[in-house]
């Protein structure tokens, strides 16, 4: 019970950061990129087992964006010019131009390398079809639904593959779920084309939002686990589940602030573990940081792991006692 | 028909008039550029993208919000009483914006557009709209600290968005346009949006518009008929029951309707837009008609905005009644 975990993805290390800007500017050809990929992700698993953590994950080293990851590898996908984000940011929106569709697996071979470095489960990442098509343009399918139903058939496969791999975990990352409320039930049907019969656990990850808007139907999200951001809203979600009695499904307790420099103490984590501990049972509690750590540095996001084993293992502790 | 923009236009341009504005942000950020030389990249570029739309063959042009972080920031920003805070969901998209905290009373000290738009309506003998965000949309995207109530705070912005407006005109708009995109979201107080609307708008010599993109404008349209504004801007993209709504008002103002998709790649046929035109000119006699995308160009590329904007100028020259 009270299992440690990592939403996804973790800091790429500074060596890894330049070789990436070096690659795309063709100063670094593929296999020198591979190699240091590899480095990273070995050092990032390394670093799990170093922390005790209970599910590992590759930590994305070779990932960007995680729907431009997806549509690089997908066919019927091409990218566009830049688009602004917010502010001065700019990235290239994928654009659906034609049937999507998967040439072979992308995710498997990672997959099998990071767990033939442990013992520990290593989880199995993918985005959702939902968020894919919600941060697309799509030029080819004649609606949203339509473009939505048809990524989940080839993250379907991706997920089969995984299983077939041997992943016990298989992570589907649904941020976007919470942006269009109405299409909630869309988000629900294509993620259940995903799961339908996969024996691995399933997991979705939902973040920044109007929980308000979606949380009533969290519990129909056809997935084992439902992972959420507790620490930046400072465990107002803990009123919501209290109010609507057992939840279902296990939950992922982000327990740490992904966007904050601040490491948070044991002390405060311990503290909200126990208020969690009122509303959830121990065995369905899973404790994570909030979201993915890779927008902050290689220490911020070690020393944040290491608050998250620490305090899980002194609650867990007096559990026993 | 008149043809127009909605309001912002990409900033960037591979193609065209390059991504220096990113650089040039950057840099100005850390100091290393002047507010005289980042205002003069700005202009450059504002030059470009009102040389785009006359070619484009636009009839009513705006300066393509080129400074503008988004639609609140350059408002807020040079009032007193706001700060600046962190990001925000911009409505039901993949973009952000910064939420403005109001602390104190909101004063406004002096012009806030004045002079941009002065550079743009220089810029070309075509006439340049001023777009201001709506008193109701403005409060509705900011935390207020300091009223604490929804009335008095959007009553107070409404007296200063119009003192903005009146010196707008002043400075030679022919039409001033507030973007109201919050009322087509959640629980929408229209009387009260309604009543801020007349205040921003009163004595303002220029014509009026409010725009509304988005949402779902289902039974607000009655009440929008009776603002004391000229025009109405109604998104027929987004909400597909926004057409019906409209067919079932009695339109007694001029009318502004959004009929290619701002928020997709896939350009709209001349066909597809003859129907639209031919369905809302039964509501609407033509030349009280503006078409225009159904919102800011800024969520695509810049190739697809531009293509677009072609593409509805081409559709108006080709129709016959």
């Amino acid at each position: 019970m009270l299992l440690t975990t990592s939403v996804g993805s973790l800091p790429k290390p500074d060596y890894l950061t330049k070789a990436r800007t070096q690659a795309r500017k063709g100063e670094l050809d593929a296999k020198a990129l591979r190699e240091l990929e590899e480095r990273a992700t070995r050092e990032w698993i390394r670093t799990q087992e170093e922390l005790d953590i209970d599910i590992i994950v590759d930590g994305e080293q070779y990932r960007g964006d995680m729907v431009a990851y997806f549509a690089e590898y997908f066919s019927g996908f091409k990218t566009s010019e830049l688009v602004r984000s917010y502010g001065n940011r700019y990235y290239r929106k994928p654009i659906i131009v034609g049937k999507v569709g998967r040439r072979k697996p992308v995710t498997v071979e990672w997959w099998k390398f990071a767990q033939g470095l442990t013992t520990r489960p290593v989880k199995g990442m993918l985005t959702g079809p939902y968020t894919i098509m919600d941060w697309s343009f799509n030029e080819y399918y004649p609606s949203r639904r339509a473009a939505t139903l048809a990524i989940a058939q080839v993250v379907r496969d991706e997920a089969e593959d995984l299983e077939r791999a041997g992943a016990q975990y298989i992570q589907i990352d649904e941020p976007a779920i919470s942006t269009r409320p109405e299409e909630m039930d869309l988000a629900i049907e294509a993620l259940g084309i995903v799961t339908k019969g996969l024996r691995a656990e399933t997991i979705t990850h939902i973040c920044y939002g109007d929980f308000n808007a979606i949380g009533p139907k969290l519990h129909k999200l056809p997935v084992d686990q439902i992972d959420l951001e507790f620490a930046n809203r400072n465990f107002e979600l803990l009123d919501f589940f209290k109010k609507r009695g057992r939840f279902p499904k296990a939950v992922g307790l982000g327990v740490v602030d992904v966007h904050s420099h601040r490491i948070e103490s044991t002390d405060e984590v311990i503290a909200n573990l126990k208020k969690a501990l009122k509303v959830f049972k121990p065995e369905q509690i899973y404790v994570d940081p909030d979201c993915g750590l890779k927008t902050r540095t290689p220490e911020e996001a070690t020393q944040k792991l290491r608050v998250v084993v620490e305090a899980t293992k002194a609650v867990r502790e007096e559990l026993f006692d | 028909m008149i043809t127009t923009a909605v309001g912002n236009y990409p900033k960037v341009a591979e193609g065209a008039y390059s991504t220096k504005l990113i650089g040039t942000i950057t840099k100005w950020q850390r100091k290393e550029l002047s507010d005289a030389q980042l205002e003069d990249t700005c202009r450059g570029i504002t030059r470009a993208v009102i040389q785009e739309q006359e070619q484009a063959g636009l009839d009513v042009l705006t300066d393509g919000q080129i400074r503008w972080e988004d639609l609140v920031t350059p408002v807020a920003k040079r009032l007193k009483g706001f700060e600046i805070n962190g990001l925000s969901r911009w409505f039901n998209n993949n973009m952000y914006y910064r939420r403005p905290i109001l602390d104190k009373a909101p004063v406004r000290t002096g012009p806030i557009l004045v002079d941009d738009y002065r550079f743009a309506s220089g810029c070309t003998k075509k006439p340049v709209k001023a777009v201001l965000p709506g008193p109701y949309t403005f409060v509705a995207l900011c935390e207020d600290r300091h009223f604490k109530a929804q009335r008095p705070f959007v009553l107070k912005m409404a007296e200063i968005l119009n003192e903005e407006a009146k010196a707008l005109a002043k400075a030679g708009a022919s039409i001033v346009q507030f973007d109201e995109p919050a009322v087509g979201f959640g629980k929408t107080n229209i009387a009260l949006a309604i009543e801020a609307l007349n205040i921003a708008a009163r004595g303002v010599k220029a014509k009026t518009a409010v725009y509304t993109y988005f949402g779902a404008l289902d039974g607000l349209f009655a009440p929008l008929m009776k603002a004391k504004v000229d025009l109405i801007g109604a998104d027929l993209v987004s909400e597909p029951k926004t057409i019906q709504a409209l067919k079932r008002t009695k339109i007694t103002k001029e009318l502004a309707i959004g009929c290619l998709d701002a928020r997709n790649t896939k350009l709209e046929s001349v066909r597809e837009l003859h129907a639209i035109f031919r369905a809302v000119g039964r509501l609407v006699p033509l030349d009280r008609l503006y078409v225009n995308p159904n919102a800011g160009l800024e969520f695509l590329p810049h190739t697809q905005a531009l293509a677009k904007l072609k593409r509805l100028g081409e559709a108006v020259r080709s129709y016959k009644r």
